[in-house]
């Protein structure tokens, strides 16, 4: 009984496992339940073992290249540098999130905090005073340590300098003495000609010399590294101490509840100069003050934090419910279009030239000119009723639904038909014929003979299609956000590549790996669905 | 309970500015404003981060803009409800010279600001042909002079210098212009056919974004760019160029970035337009404010705003140089520019008509304005563009409640700066005469003298 049980627990992981395509944990969970240790151990060494390793050498290497390989633009980053950015970056969330509760807090709860963060400015002040006065100190050390690296480099220079004075004084009286030798008729014109050419070839060995030197002397110049790390320390301190002020403020005076109370006394003044003035242009100018006044608590006690956009969680969430987005309009467009083009030759012939056209198109192309067509459609975005009624519904009112985002999720779907459609049209022109006969047979109207036996037996290829649509239109998004700037992941790589910090390769590579890792998701979602759908157990493996 | 919490909340006020006595009557009280990472944005940054809008009720969204085309374009379309503007956007909006339409603008957020930045390779070449430059620290201010024989170089191998600018009716394009034609390089025409401006060029110049300027420059498909900050500064930081000057010594004190937002936007919310308004003149005086030793007291912490990477972005230790009023134009030449970015003082962020004209001069010197016109067309698209009267009903209200004093604004102005010869080439310029202004230089569009008559 016992061993019954514990065999439909390993089953079901088993079939967790296969569903989810996670096939090489499948050894794993054998070999838990003591299925042919032996066997097992050797898949695991072989599948899990050895890949993790190869991952860690690749890991190595570049954590090892990466220092020695410099631009101008800056150091490549190593995975502790992209490690860090996850930290900073996630570190922006939660410091939304402290103003947010700094904005909403009530009650004696914000008295207490305001005290509480008055306090850790207090440690903080201090902490920056010594990270300044250590800054100042490696300022100073570093200054004279540049000035002696570049001495050499400028006595050299200096010495190139006189080198070539003395040259071009000592060549002058040369060819000067020379030309007048050729008009005395003592010395060939070819000498003199030779004296220049080598006087120009000695002169421009000296200038490509100096050049050199003066180029590395502007590198020397460079600030060395201690410098910059006592810089970014100091800069880490004053920003927390920045932020800690702004929570302050968002606990003080851009508190909610101050507004309102502070609306609210405004309110019973006017209202007490209204019951006791005797000029009825005061009463009146009260009495509008009032009105006014009650319209605007009303409005503040409404309003949330505006929070500003991080790429943990808002960016992230954005991106991938535009995605979604984007592919089920793909999904919807492609699956009824591949279906009459597997049904019927001649809606095939009319598609195909379309679909031949269009699929190679670039998304930039497809983005541009959606901007144009879709940015026809909201003329007034503000009370367009799609994004009025977006910012009612839960989850999304979050997001911010805006015309950028239309466009982005057309763009993506645009990209992510073809794929789809091509699958699908696939897929109803090679179902077997036998059955389409037996429809035939059993006299299936057109509906039963499409539920019961076209749509079934497509599902599989259509799923495989509508993965790589999904696919597609994740790589898609990226692109397109950051060019339409609509809020999300792509986005967030321009404006890194715009800010140009030192930072912002580092949080580029952070975000390549984000994509990356939703993208793994999102296919294996995918994956799941297909299987699900799938008839045969082994047609949608990887 | 109600009365307690006031009290504290007052002792937490206490020190800062109280709230203004009436606030006014605004329609809209959310809105989304753009901007493009510069650091002249300041102004919006400063005034939502430092709480100026929320003072005037207004909930500001500020969002960075990828190029000052999609900026202008989301503006028009209502995604914006404002902008930190190119000075020449809304009036070439406005007459019609690329996306049409009518954009006005009540606040200068900025003047100066710029810089002309030459790659390594021409600069050694620059200094070749002028041994003055070749120091650690050479004579200011740097003319196109020497860069005449680069440009003819280039000529005779067939090919044309190519730099960079941010737009083509932005204060960088006739700023690098100006300095080339100063010393008599060419940098071409715009003509109705040829929207480029590359008729007649010996320099070809092309737009790229901002932000891209100094990777441009270091990939070799341009040799120098006119920009704001921080580009410039990166560029020396990064060490791929060298800034050869300022747009100070182009032309002392020019107007660069204004807050721009469509006409029907400003008449259907005259009162918000006066309440964003309000918050940008205490944000201009509160990055201006100095000691009595001339030392700014707030840019630190202003750079330390924009260095956020939602804003700027750019490092703080680079932002700041700018900013806090010195300027590296190389790594062996840092010098005090205290003038470098001019938020406020001397009546800086006032909307002058002559600034306006001023744009308008350029852009029929250079063709973007294709026919003559008189002088009177001048002084009206200057005052259908710039709203000195928002900018003065924001003013009266921050004074009576104490937020500024009275000689902070010129109040009695007819909107005209008086006439200057402050630019690089010591030619005067007086807006009351245009035409005459537009026919005193030798290279550009010469007009019949009797239109400033008209």
């Amino acid at each position: 009984m016992a061993n019954k049980s514990i065999d439909t627990i390993k089953y079901g992981l088993l079939r967790i496992i296969d569903v989810s395509g996670f096939t090489i944990f499948d050894p794993v969970v054998r070999l838990l339940f003591g299925e042919e240790p032996a066997k097992q151990t050797s898949k695991i060494l072989k599948y899990i073992v050895i890949p993790t390793i190869f991952l860690f050498v690749c890991i190595w290497l570049w954590a090892s290249i990466a220092p020695t390989h410099k631009t101008k633009s800056g150091q490549v980053p190593t995975p502790s540098q992209v490690i860090e950015t996850v930290e900073t970056n996630y570190r922006q969330y939660e410091r939304e999130q402290e103003k947010k509760t700094a904005f909403l807090t009530t009650g004696s709860e914000r008295d207490a905090q305001i005290k509480a963060a008055k306090e850790r400015l207090k440690s903080l002040e201090e902490e920056s005073k010594a990270a300044q006065s250590e800054l100042t100190k490696v300022e100073e050390s570093s200054l004279t340590e540049i000035e002696n690296n570049l001495a050499p480099f400028k006595k050299e220079i200096e010495a190139i300098a006189a080198k070539l004075k003395t040259l071009t004084s000592s060549a002058k009286t040369e060819q000067t003495a020379l030309a007048d030798a050729i008009a005395a008729g003592t010395a060939k014109p070819e000498t003199l000609i030779q004296a220049i050419a080598d006087f120009e070839t000695q002169k421009e060995a000296l200038t490509e010399k100096r050049s050199e030197l003066n180029k590395q002397l502007t590198e020397a110049r460079e600030d060395p590294d201690a410098l910059k790390a006592a810089r970014l320390r100091a800069n880490a301190v004053a920003n927390e101490i920045q932020h800690t002020n702004s929570v302050i403020d968002h606990y003080e005076k851009k508190n909610r509840e101050y507004q309102v109370n502070e609306l609210m006394t405004k309110a019973d003044a006017a209202a007490a100069l209204a019951s006791s003035s005797k000029d009825p242009k005061d009463i009146l100018k009260a009495a509008k003050d009032q009105v006014r006044n009650t319209k605007k608590i009303e409005d503040v006690q409404e309003r949330e934090y505006a929070p500003t956009s991080t790429v943990f969680w808002h960016q992230i969430k954005r991106s991938i419910f535009t995605v979604f987005v984007g592919f089920v309009i793909a999904a919807v467009i492609a699956i009824p279009i591949g279906m009459m083009c597997g049904l019927n030759r001649i809606a095939m012939a009319c598609f195909t030239p379309i679909i031949s056209i269009f699929k190679p198109v670039s998304p930039v192309v497809w983005l541009l000119i959606f901007q144009i067509i879709v940015g026809a459609f909201f003329p007034d975005p503000e009370n367009h009723p799609l994004f009025v009624l977006s910012s009612t519904l839960p989850f999304i009112q979050d997001l911010g639904v805006n015309p950028a985002m239309v466009f982005s999720a057309c763009t993506v779907a645009m990209c992510a038909v073809w794929p789809a459609l091509v699958n699908t049209a696939l897929a109803v022109s090679s179902i077997e014929q036998d059955h389409l006969n037996v429809a035939r047979v059993l006299k299936l109207g057109f509906f039963d003979r499409l539920f019961k036996i076209i749509i079934p037996s497509s599902l599989p290829l259509v799923f495989a299609g509508l993965r790589i649509s999904l696919g597609v239109g994740w790589m898609v998004l990226i692109a397109a956000e950051a060019l339409s700037s609509s809020d999300g992941l792509g986005k967030f790589v321009w404006d890194e590549y715009q800010n140009g910090s030192s930072f912002s390769f580092a949080n580029i590579i952070m975000a390549c790996f984000i994509v990356g890792i939703i993208g793994f998701f999102l296919d294996r979602l995918m994956i799941c669905l297909q299987r699900l759908v799938s008839f045969d157990e082994d047609g949608a493996t990887v | 309970m109600k009365n307690t919490l006031f009290k504290s909340s007052l002792l937490a006020l206490a020190g800062l500015s109280t709230l203004s006595a009436e606030q006014l009557d605004i329609e809209k009280d959310e809105l989304k404003l753009g901007f493009i990472k510069l650091t002249d944005c300041a102004p919006l940054v400063i005034a939502k981060e430092k709480g100026f809008f929320d003072e005037e009720g207004l909930s500001v969204e500020v969002i960075a803009q990828p190029n000052w085309k999609q900026l202008l374009d989301n503006v028009i379309n209502g995604e914006l409800d404002g902008a930190h503007m190119l000075s020449g956007q809304p009036l070439a909006a406005t007459i019609g010279f690329g996306t049409k339409a009518h954009i006005v603008t009540a606040y200068t957020l900025d003047l100066n600001g710029n810089g002309i930045t030459v790659s390594n390779a021409v600069w050694e070449q620059m200094q070749e042909n002028d041994p003055k430059l070749a120091v650690d620290q050479p004579p200011h201010p740097i003319t196109a002079d020497s860069l005449v024989p680069v440009v003819e170089g280039k000529l005779s191998e067939g090919e044309k210098l190519q730099m960079g600018m941010v737009f083509p009716v932005s204060t960088h394009n006739y700023e690098i212009r100006y300095w080339l034609a100063s010393a008599g390089i060419h940098p071409g025409m715009y003509t109705s056919q040829d929207i480029k401006g590359f008729t007649d060029a010996q320099v070809e110049l092309s737009v790229t974004p901002p932000p891209q300027m100094p990777a441009t420059l270091e990939s070799g498909n341009i040799s120098g760019y006119c920009v704001g900050e921080p580009w410039n500064q990166q560029a020396v930081s990064k060490g791929i160029g060298v800034p050869v000057t300022t747009n100070y010594d182009i032309w002392k004190n020019n107007p660069e970035k204004v807050f721009g937002v469509t006409k029907q936007w400003s008449e259907e919310n005259p009162e918000t337009h006066t309440a964003v308004v309000k918050a940008l003149i205490r944000a201009g005086k509160w990055l201006d404010a100095t000691d009595e030793s001339g030392a700014f007291l707030n840019r630190e912490e202003a750079c330390r705003l924009l260095s956020k990477p939602n804003y700027v972005g750019a490092d703080y230790d680079v932002l700041k140089n700018s900013m806090t009023g010195h300027f590296f134009f190389q790594r062996s030449d840092k010098r005090e520019m205290p003038e470098f970015n001019v938020f406020f003082k001397d009546h800086a962020s006032y909307p002058w008509y002559s600034d306006g004209i001023w744009f308008l001069t350029q852009m029929r010197r250079w063709g973007q304005i294709t026919e003559a016109k008189p002088a009177s067309w001048y002084h009206e698209t200057a005052k259908s563009v710039y709203l000195p009267d928002v900018y003065k009903a924001a003013a009266k209200h921050l004074l009576e409640e104490g937020h500024i004093t009275e000689s902070d604004i010129p109040w009695d102005s007819d909107g005209y700066k008086t006439a200057t010869s402050d630019f690089i080439d010591g030619i005067s310029y007086d807006a009351k005469k245009p035409i005459s202004y537009i026919n005193s230089h030798k290279i550009g569009l010469k007009d019949p003298a009797e239109l400033d008559n008209q």
